[in-house]
């Protein structure tokens, strides 16, 4: 009786795999039926689409001027430079400048309209909803098909999520990676599959940009250096400084204290760092943190750089009032609403500008571009800016 | 007509016993009608490839709930496999990596076990200890970064690891399939591996039929370690790299699989094969989802769906198997219930 | 001489038991004090506290299921995360309404867990991670994964400020509100455990539940009322956590879930049930809090905190466990 049913169950299981195999066999073969008699025309009316007019939810055009950027030469050993040396995070800064290319499919020139585009972020975040907004204004310009799938920070699924895409022969895959170096595989996955990729907001690893046509996103090294200027400035470059690092396992990690911490010691050497820490996202946690500073470095302590301008700063801002220390100067990675509010009231001194909507945009733009056959460089940087008091009205509403 | 009766009753029961094989049969009777590509080779190989990671988790989990303890360290060992495994490759070779990787997580098995066992710990305590300790580890290692290895020899390996050698079937895949199979083959048909349900069903029973139940609770604790540290050394493998995030979300996950594929928390009860079916369902429940376009906010919404009827479903099985029994914890209760008005007013 | 180390053990046990967590608070002190003079100071004490006040209410909610035998309430998280949003949500209606729809999706939640748990005897932890997946579902669909702003929400009505002022307000312009309410829930879960009849029932249930079952104690009520205690709990400490910043997002509460069962069995808190106390779950609050204190004021970097933390956790639960074993108190 019970093996009876069980081998039943497995059976029909069996034949439901075989049938479902079967009949989804055919589906592939119909996507390729766009006819190539008009690729001309599709390329004429694609390269006439104008983006100029699209704007962010913050009332900023939604695709700003790029920044452009010529990397340093490259140290000999950037691993034998001390951390505080900009030389040493080289390999990591200028990921993809001078990556030699790899088996990059050539554009077919046929224009972006009506093309089929999968996008693969790392996760669910407020500030992810603005960028697949921005990324989706552009697929309607375009009228491009797009799909954009959310591995929700899992790793393997982020990697099951590249393989059903490459098993669907998009015209195009655009990835956030999770992780710098897991994206080498992916990437270079993708890239043997004949399918062009784009890499996006995140910094993956130089491997990585070996099989990519381009990254594009956030200049977060830029940024945070030209931050650090602003920062050093309103600390009369001197004083004792300390960092809330951003949760480790990315580049932000990184880029949001090393980028501003190697950028002074040339800029602002009298200017010590005092401690680094990474409470993650939470403002009690970083408030304890922020108050055991105060307590352990006194009036040493008079500026704080923050990876996250939402709850870190919020734990800042909460430990300085209580200590009676407002006179501590306090610089974030910025734009969300949070952020603007306490640059606002005067609890952060600067933030960076760094728009979701024209990340997610950019990506796709790219894509445009090369669908287009126009020249792509390997990097593209969304343009930085750094937000204090006095330009804050302009950003407002903020996108998250 | 009672006979027709019994039969649908027993019918019923058997396929409760069985659930997990007719959720997998829905799984795949559906899906194919629903979602776009869902039964193409293609995609069925990436289901597959993709439950490796979890099944081999899951199989060392299992073992440690029919023993009535639970390991909450997996994720972490997980990604201390796959970490040392590519981290150490440069300094000891593959083997050597992949040999020192595995031992660490047997080592942490042991450790975990140990402080059950010895120290009387309650598995739940000591394994949210033993994973906030594993963690810092992880992350002091990794320097907060991740690891990884570019050589073409690697890549080569990850080519072959990834690469179906008969339709559906990577080696990844296969050597899943092989350590399952291995030990639910240990589990059902050698004498230690059925004292291991002895041990998780009744602990003084076990005792008296001469068995050493902590040795057995610390043999399912290291199986467990080293079963982690070989899926996350595996996955680590094929992608020739490691982060130091891997297996954060792989313990829930693991946990609602395991549960869903019918092993009780209350130990004694499970299956290793089971467990691995249900992250094969989850697997291509979701997969599926992806290729219809549902947002992550439904997927977890679902997931917690059928993790939550299952749950209530067996609560009210076990009821009706205890009523039957004439075990009635509930009794005060159902009198109160029953006595009339008046008798309750004296 | 054997005979000698038993008695020393036993009374080293015994001193160890009574005082409980806050012999090792009290070391963490002396410590503290070696390592910064300016540790013992009321400032830095009062940051401590300040830091961890939220896990402590959360953690007096929690004790009252870890009492009752059922380990832990992993849906706690995402009660937080619910009853911030909906509070926000709400504050449209006004700040009270807004209050009052927070506590109320705790009690919802709370009442589910209470029906399963309870009465259908469904597994906890399973049960709790199912509502917590359901839970995360619902309101990351409902709100679209957007994070809410209480003074959008709240328009020109002045609500919004008032729900941020609700964390950041001082009472007799000295104490913190949640301080405040931390000590209430303190007192109240205190006495309720020891001087009311649910408490001793809980005692019963969480140590014997057969026993207790056979004496006539309404099983489903008792454990049902721990699990609504839990979640009405976590959603105060949901809002607060909220109103501290400043958004409604799924993400607040994070990590709240097994940071409480922590605190609560470092403070003596069995996880076998019936054993424990409020005043120890204090302690133990304390103690984590103090920890990271120390911790940052020695330099020593989040990573390496989580090993120390990690250890001591299994070495004050490991010691704990053994000394009332040799006592004879315990044969768990």
């Amino acid at each position: 009786m019970k093996s009876q049913i069980r081998n039943t169950v497995v059976m029909l299981a069996a034949g439901a795999m075989l049938a479902g195999v079967s009949g989804c066999g055919k589906q592939q073969s119909a996507a390729a039926g766009a006819g190539r008699a008009d690729a001309a025309a599709n390329l004429a009316e694609s390269l006439k689409v104008d983006l100029s007019g699209i704007k962010s939810q913050d009332g900023q055009p939604l695709l700003l001027a790029l920044e452009t950027k010529t990397p340093p030469p490259r140290p000999k050993d950037p691993d034998a430079l001390p951390e505080t040396d900009p030389g040493h995070w080289y390999d990591m800064e200028y990921a993809g400048w001078n990556t030699a290319k790899e088996n990059i499919p050539a554009s077919p020139k046929d224009g972006a309209i009506g093309k089929r585009v999968i996008a693969i972020i790392n996760g669910d975040h407020p500030y992810l909803t603005a960028y697949s907004a921005g990324m989706k204004k552009v697929a309607e310009a375009y009228r491009m098909k797009l799909r954009i799938l959310s591995p929700n920070w899992k790793v393997d699924v982020q990697n099951q999520m590249l393989d059903e895409a490459v098993n669907e022969k998009p015209d195009l895959i655009i990835l956030i990676a999770l992780d710098a170096k897991v994206a080498i595989l992916q990437v270079r996955k993708v890239n043997q599959a004949g399918i062009p990729i784009i890499l996006s907001n995140m910094h993956p690893d130089n491997e990585a940009m070996r099989y990519a046509i381009c990254w594009t996103g956030p200049d977060d090294w830029g940024q945070f250096r030209m931050l650090a200027k602003v920062w050093a400035d309103k600390l009369n470059r001197k004083g004792g400084v300390a960092y809330v690092r951003h949760a480790p396992g990315g580049s932000p990690f990184f880029a949001r204290t090393f980028g501003p911490a190697s950028e002074l010691t040339a800029y602002a050497p009298d200017i010590k760092t005092l401690d680094m820490q990474a409470p993650g996202f939470e403002a009690a946690k970083t408030q304890q943190v922020v108050s055991d500073w105060i307590m352990r470095f006194g009036d040493k302590l008079v500026g704080i750089c923050a990876a996250d301008d939402s709850a870190q700063a919020i734990g800042i801002a909460e430990a300085c009032k209580k200590a009676g220390r407002s006179d501590i100067v306090v610089v974030a990675a910025g734009n969300s609403k949070v952020g603007m509010d306490a640059v606002k009231a005067g609890e952060i001194h600067a933030i960076t500008y760094q728009s979701a909507e024209a990340d997610g945009a950019v990506a796709l733009k790219a894509g445009a571009d090369w669908f287009n056959g126009l020249t792509v460089e390997p990097v593209r940087y969304l343009p930085k800016h750094v937000i204090t008091q006095t330009d804050v009205d302009t950003f407002q509403p903020a996108q998250w | 007509m009672t006979m027709h009766k019994e039969r649908i009753t027993s019918l019923l029961a058997a396929l409760d016993r069985h659930r997990i094989y007719v959720l997998l049969a829905l799984v795949f009777a559906i899906m194919p009608f629903v979602a776009h590509g869902f039964g193409t080779v293609n995609n069925l190989t990436t289901v597959l490839k993709s439950s490796c990671l979890n099944a081999t988790v899951a199989i060392g989990f299992t073992l440690v709930l029919i023993c009535g303890e639970l390991d909450l360290t997996i994720g972490a060992t997980l990604t201390l496999g796959a970490m040392l495994t590519i981290g150490l490759q440069p300094h000891l070779g593959r083997p050597g990596s992949f040999a020192v990787a595995v031992a660490a997580g047997a080592l942490v098995g042991l450790c975990n076990g140990l402080i059950v066992t010895k120290a009387r710990v309650n598995s739940f305590i000591a394994t949210l200890g033993s994973m906030t300790i594993l963690q810092g580890i992880l992350y002091i290692y990794s320097h907060g970064s991740s690891v990884s290895v570019t050589g073409p020899a690697d890549f080569r390996l990850a080519d072959f690891l990834e690469k179906p050698l008969v339709p559906l079937l990577t080696p990844r895949v296969l050597i899943t399939v092989a350590l399952v199979a291995f030990a639910q083959g240990v589990l059902t048909w050698t004498r230690p591996g059925r004292n291991f349900f002895l041990v998780g069903g009744n602990r003084e029973t076990a005792w008296f039929s001469g068995i050493n139940p902590a040795r057995y609770v610390v043999g399912a604790f290291v199986v467990s370690g080293a079963g982690a540290a070989v899926g996350g050394a595996l996955f680590g493998l094929s992608m020739c790299s490691a982060t130091p995030n891997l297996g954060a979300s792989c313990l829930m996950d693991v946990i609602a699989a395991t549960i869903v594929g019918g092993t009780a928390m209350t130990g004694g009860k499970g299956s290793v094969l089971r467990s691995a079916l249900a992250v094969l369902t989850f697997t291509a429940m979701f997969n599926g989802f992806n290729a219809l376009g549902f947002p992550s906010e439904l997927k977890i919404l679902i997931a917690g769906l059928v993790l939550a009827l299952v749950v209530i479903h067996e609560a009210a099985a076990a009821r009706r198997h205890e009523k039957a029994r004439g075990r009635r914890p509930m009794l005060m209760e159902e009198l109160r219930r029953k006595a009339p008005p008046q008798e309750r007013e004296s | 001489m054997s005979e000698r180390t038993t008695q020393f053990t036993r009374s080293l046990g015994g001193l160890f038991h009574r005082a409980g967590i806050f012999g090792a608070v009290v070391l963490i002190l002396a410590i503290g004090a070696l390592v910064s003079p300016k540790f013992l100071t009321a400032g830095n004490l009062l940051n401590t506290v300040d830091s961890v006040m939220l896990l402590g209410i959360v953690a007096v909610g929690v004790a009252f299921v870890t009492y009752s035998g059922h380990y832990a309430d992993l849906s706690v998280p995402t009660t937080m995360a619910f009853s911030g949003v909906m509070a926000v949500e709400m504050l449209r209606f006004g700040f009270v309404p807004a209050l009052l729809a927070g506590l109320a999706t705790g009690l919802g939640i709370g009442l589910v867990n209470a029906l399963m748990v309870g009465r259908l005897r469904v597994n906890p932890i399973i049960w709790t991670l199912a509502m917590s997946y359901l839970t995360m579902g619902v309101m990351r669909w409902l709100w679209s994964n957007q994070q809410i702003y209480p003074d959008v929400k709240g328009g020109d009505t002045g609500a919004g400020r008032l729900f941020t002022e609700l964390y950041r307000h001082e009472v007799l312009s000295r104490i913190p509100l949640p301080m405040v309410i931390l000590a209430l829930f303190a007192v109240a879960g205190h006495y309720v455990l020891t001087r009311t009849a649910f408490g001793q029932q809980l005692k019963l249930v969480g140590s014997n539940p057969s026993m207790a079952a056979m004496t006539g104690v309404r099983m489903p009520r008792t454990v049902g009322l721990a699990f609504v205690l839990s979640a009405l709990a976590a959603s105060v400490g949901g809002i607060l956590i909220t109103s501290l910043s400043k958004v409604g997002a799924y993400y607040n509460g994070e990590g709240y879930d097994f940071d409480a069962v922590t605190a609560v069995v470092l403070g003596g808190v069995m996880l076998t049930g019936g054993r424990g106390s409020m005043l120890g779950v204090l302690g133990g609050v304390l103690m984590l809090g103090l920890m990271s204190n120390i911790l940052t004021l020695l330099g020593v970097d989040t990573f390496a905190q989580r090993i120390v933390k990690g250890a001591v956790f299994l070495a004050v639960v490991g010691v704990s466990s053994l000394l009332a074993r040799r006592m004879g108190r315990d044969d768990a």
